[in-house]
This record gives C-alpha cells, structure tokens and sequence, in this order.
C-alpha cells in the first residue's frame, strides 16, 4: 500500500508490504526491512536496518481537540500529516507582519482575569493585552505587532476554552 | 498518633502517604471533583471529597478539611507544601479541633510567613538581608509613595509578595515606567494565590546563586542543618532543577551559612521541617531571603545525599519525638544528587501549560533514580492546579555521574498525550554551563531569552525517515481503508492482527 506522510513540513512517499511480522517498506526510494510488534494500540516497537538493526519505541497519538497526528520516536515528538489528513493547532499569537490582524486567541482553558484595552485602542508590539489566569499562574497575553484593538469578545470574570478568540487587532 | 489526613493532593500526597504506610500510620486522603481518580486517593486507607475543584472550594477550605479529619477519625494533619501549608489559621484550626498539625506552630509560620517580618527575625538573629522595604505595602499604600521608595532602593528592584512563597506574586522591575504594572500584576496574583494583596519591595542583586539550607527542629530546642541546596537554575522565579552539594559552596561557607540558618531558626523557636534561603552574591557573600515553613518540592535531592527521611521526621518531631540525628554527619554530603521538575507545560510554545490526558506513561528506573510522581496514564493533568506533575531525582557518587545518570533517565522517561517538560531538560543538561556549574539565577531566562523559541529537541533526519515509516506501517495495519482517518489509531481491534 502507497501512502504519502508529511514529516516537517517535506512529503515522503512510502510503500507498504506485509510480510507475516516484517513489513518490506519503501521510503522516498530507498528499501528498508522493518520487524514491528505492536505494544498497545498506540505503541510500535520497530528494529529498522536504517544503520544496523536500530531499535526505535514509537507512539502515534491523535490529539483529541486538535487532531493533530504526533509520531514519538526516542522521545522527540514528531507531528506528522497521512495522506495530507492533518487539522492544525491553534496558536494565541496569529498575525505578526505586515497588514494581517492579529487574532488572539487563548492557547489554553482558564479564566479572563482583566481586560487592558477597548475597541479602538491604539497598542503596540509586547504591550499586554488581556490576563488569562490558568493553573494558578497569572499569564499576560500580548499584541504581537502595533496596531488598533478591532474587536474585543474577552470579558473579564469569564471562562474560556482552548482556542476561544479574545481579541482582533487591526 | 495512628491516622493522618493528608491536606493535599498530587505527588506530595502520595510522598506523605507512602510515609505514614512505612510508619504503620493509616493514610486518608482528600480530593476535590476532579482528582477522583487520582493516584493519592487510590493509594489511601480512606478518601473524602471536599468540594468542587478550583482550589478554594476545596483544598483550601478549612472547614472541609477538618470535617473530613472528623469524619475520617484522623488524629493529625499533614498539609503537604502549597495549599494551606503556611497558612497559620489552619495551624491554629487544626490544633484547636484537637488534632496534631504536622508542622511548626501556627505563631512561627504567621511570623516568617510574614516576608518582612522573617526579614527582621533574621536581623536581630545577626544574619544580613538584602536591603528593600521593613514595612508591607498593603493595596491602601498609594502609588506615588511606592514609587518614591523603589527610586530610594534603586533600579532594578523586586515587587514581592508578603505572603509569597514559588514565585508566585513577584515581578522584576528594570525602569521607573514598569513599576505600576508589576504593582498591579503582583498584588493581583498575590491576591489570587494567599489572600493578601500586600507586597514589598527588594533590591534585585545582579548576579546571586539560590542557596538554602533544609533543617529540621524538635520540640526539645534542638535544631539541625543540612547540606545546602543548589536552587539557582530558575525559570521566571520558579526553581526547575536543584542539586546538592552546590558547586559554589566551599566547606568554610557552607559551615557559615548552616550556622547562620540554624541561627535564625533557633531564634523563632522553629520546630519540624523548614529551609531558609539564602542569595549567594559573586563575592561569596550571604544574604537571607525568606525561610519557608514547611516541606519543600525539592525535599527528596537533600534525603538522597544525607540518607534521612525527612517526611518520616516531620512526623516524628510532631508526635513528640527527640532529633537523634548526628549534626556533624549531615553536613557531609553522600554523593550528589540533582532534581528536575517535570512539567505539563510545552517548552516548544513558550511553556505554556499542556493540560489533558496522559495517554502513556513509563517511569524511568535503575540505579539512583527516584520518580516522585502523582500522575498515571488514564489520568487527566487537571488546569485548576501547578501542572508539576513528577520530580525526577538522580543520585550517584559524584556530580558528572548524577549528571550522566539524569540523561539517561530522561531519555528513557515516556509520556504521551500531554507536552511535558522533559525535553527542555534533556537540552539544559547538555548545555556547558550547567556542566560545569557557572551559573546563576539570571542564566536560564537568558539563555531561552537568546534561543528565540528554537525547538529544544530537533528530530534528526534519522527520526524523521523512522516518523513517516511508524506512520506508514500503523496505516497499513490499522484498517482495509487506503485513506485512514486520524480516529482509525484509535482501533485497537483493528491492529490485533500485527503480532
């Protein structure tokens, strides 16, 4: 079987065969001979003659709000697309050049503890935003260019979820 | 004594109850909603819910605690660190309801609970403080007063909470213009994290070590130090790894400054477990800084090289027992030994907290390791509490081998389904400074500061080609579709058939 896997941000073709517990695979040409055996549902244990018999632990997990696929391989957490299949995470800091708006949005669930600006505001690079409280700590979210505050949907005393846009600079 | 209600939760829960099972003393814990499932109920003798789960519907409120003390048939409390740890009320409450507190006494931890009023204590016991504000700043002192003693104590200065302790509460101020926003910022969080908006302010020495000294105290006036700890590798005010012997400590000084800890202990009348801290300035001279008044998260790196219990003493010393401890031995240090906390934060975004569902989760073992751990696959790392969620400690005979020794645990450590801080570790104890032990605690936010946000672990081009052949062979197996979508690795039942 043929598939394409995105690993930062190259696309690597592959071609599976299946041969009892050993897989005959193909990466971008190249022929490897890979002895698997599955650990749990996640968990691979792969001894790959990429040197000489290379022992890997791999972990394939689907992040359950993102989805994003992440490979684990001796500890290095790879994030990987099957297929062109991935949905990006979100980020708190969009925008940063030229004329795009600066969506802020909150990189974790908390609460809004203060609100520092209002539509029409002007702000500037680094200057603190909005205070979103998370695990007892305190986190001053910033602008990440100059621009004027545009939209504002973070109220203070509220809850927000991952992801929830705060504000929108212009 | 015979039951202990364990006044917290996470990994120190689960410290203190392995401690009382050691004793022959029956554990009972406490949980909020969300820590249901969590391992310090699961490793109890009896569980009682306290509430909902931000903390001050639950773990701190002292009347559901002692309640649950009634309920349980506890005869003593241990409050773990954080929480109500200093808090001298519950002290009090837990004495008045009859039960032991495992702690120092409600009057000592409202007096060194009091930044300022410690820093007076350790005056008048002959020790130097760094100079800063005598008096709290509660939330009625205007701004302009503050501003007018911030200029007389000069630039750069610390706003700090009185009631503080872990970072929390405190800002660095560089320039005149910062103050008003660091004022506000600090007494905010202070606020939040104790109760009490007042703050003082310190001079912020350039270059300083974090130096402390654990001691224990009896009942009978008797007060033993141990070895310092190394705290100086710190990240936002927040220590990240300690070890100990410190490399900056010489036996002259380290006999100057146990002295002078035990000094100040012994002038408050201090008893059980507690560390005073010290700055180390570039000329070797020693300032105290505050004395935290009861078990500190690095505790386990000081049992490592003295081979003492010191949960096991705490509650000991509360039950009535004499120090029988050889005070010349513990300041000989057995071997070294280091300290990582391990974070669900995502060094890679910042160290931004990575809440959520361990999926796995695989300890690492072997000669001198220690995981004090509160978390378990299966396990959520809740957002309503510090998202330390293991201290992995490392003990060998000399520094360069704990260093060796730590490397390889956290290359060996595995946990998935939340980011976690051990990459981040894995890059700082290759770095040169940290081998050869120049730094301070300025070095790591310089250090990442410089680094703009490069990825600590990179995969190398073997990871990569090992990624994109994982992936491949996981599709292959997982289901008859060419075009898998992301929920098929969830399938067991469709991977059965690999081996």
């Amino acid at each position: 079987m043929r598939y394409d896997v995105e690993v930062a941000g190259r696309t690597r073709h592959l071609a599976v065969t299946r041969t009892g517990d050993t897989f005959a695979v193909t990466l971008d040409g190249r022929p490897y001979h890979v002895d698997a055996a599955l650990i749990d549902a996640q968990t691979l244990s792969l001894v790959v003659d990429t040197v000489s018999r290379q022992s890997y632990e791999t972990t394939l997990i689907t992040d359950p709000v993102t989805g994003q696929l992440t490979v684990t391989v001796a500890g290095v957490a790879v994030p990987v697309a099957l297929n062109g299949q991935r949905r990006f995470g979100r980020r708190d800091e969009g925008g940063g050049t030229g004329a795009a708006p600066q969506r802020l949005a909150a990189s974790m669930p908390g609460k809004v503890v203060r609100v520092l600006v209002k539509t029409g505001d002007v702000v500037h690079a680094r200057q603190p935003l909005v205070v979103v409280e998370a695990m007892k700590m305190e986190n001053e979210m910033r602008a990440s260019r100059d621009g004027m505050v545009a939209e504002v949907h973070a109220r203070e005393g509220h809850s927000v979820e991952a992801g929830a846009l705060l504000l929108v600079i212009q | 004594m015979k039951k202990v209600l364990v006044a917290n939760r996470g990994e120190i829960a689960v410290r203190v109850i392995r401690a009382c099972r050691e004793m022959g003393l029956s554990p009972v814990a406490v949980y909020s909603e969300c820590d249901r499932d969590a391992l310090h109920v699961r490793y109890a003798d009896q569980a009682l819910a306290i509430g909902p789960s931000p903390p001050r519907d639950s773990y701190l409120r002292i009347d559901r605690l002692l309640d649950a003390a009634k309920a349980s048939g506890a005869d003593a409390v241990h409050p773990g660190y954080g929480f109500l740890a200093e808090n001298e009320a519950f002290a009090a409450a837990v004495q008045d309801a009859g039960l032991t507190f495992i702690g120092p006494s409600a009057a000592v931890i409202e007096t060194m609970g009091s930044k300022t009023a410690a820093r007076i204590a350790a005056t008048q016991a002959g020790v130097p403080v760094v100079p800063g504000t005598a008096e709290p700043l509660d939330a009625s002192v205007p701004e302009e007063t503050i501003a007018a003693l911030a200029s007389s104590i000069g630039y750069p200065l610390l706003v700090k909470a009185v009631a503080g302790g872990g970072g929390k509460g405190m800002r660095t101020v560089t320039d005149p213009s910062e103050l008003s926003s660091a004022l506000r910022a600090a007494r905010s969080e202070a606020n939040a994290a104790f109760g009490d908006a007042s703050v003082y302010l310190e001079r912020r020495l350039t270059r300083p070590r974090h130096i402390e000294v654990q001691l224990l105290g009896d009942a009978y006036g008797t007060v033993v130090p141990f070895v310092e700890r190394e705290c100086s590798i710190q990240r936002r005010h927040q220590k990240v790894v300690e070890e100990t012997p410190s490399l900056a400590v010489t036996p002259a000084l380290r006999e100057a400054m146990t002295a002078a800890a035990a000094s100040v202990a012994r002038a408050v009348g201090y008893t059980n477990a507690g560390t005073i801290e010290f700055l180390l300035d570039e000329d070797g001279r020693f300032y105290f800084l505050e004395m935290n008044t009861r078990l500190q998260v690095e505790h386990p790196i000081t049992e490592m090289v003295s081979g003492v219990d010191l949960v096991r003493w705490q509650i000991r010393i509360a039950r009535g027992d004499r120090l029988d401890l050889d005070p010349l031995a513990l300041l000989r240090p057995k071997g070294h030994a280091i300290e990582c906390r391990i974070y669900a934060e995502d060094p890679d975004n910042n160290f931004l907290p990575s809440p959520g569902r361990i999926r796995h989760l695989r300890a690492p073992a072997g000669p001198g390791m220690r995981d004090d751990s509160g978390a378990a696959a299966g396990l959520d790392v809740p957002i309503f509490y510090d998202p330390m969620i293991s201290k992995l400690v490392a003990w060998a005979e000399d520094r360069p081998q704990a260093i060796a020794r730590m490397r390889r645990a956290l290359d060996e450590y595995l946990i998935t389904g939340i980011r976690t801080t051990i990459p981040f570790f894995r890059w700082l104890l290759m770095q040169p400074a940290f081998e050869s032990g120049a730094f301070d605690t300025t070095y790591l936010d310089r250090v990442l500061a410089a680094r703009n946000g490069r990825p600590f672990v990179e995969p190398t081009p073997e990871i990569e080609d090992v990624a994109a052949i994982a992936t491949a062979i996981m599709a292959a197996t997982a289901g008859p579709s060419s075009t898998p979508s992301p929920s098929v690795w969830r399938g067991q039942a469709r991977v059965e058939g690999l081996r």
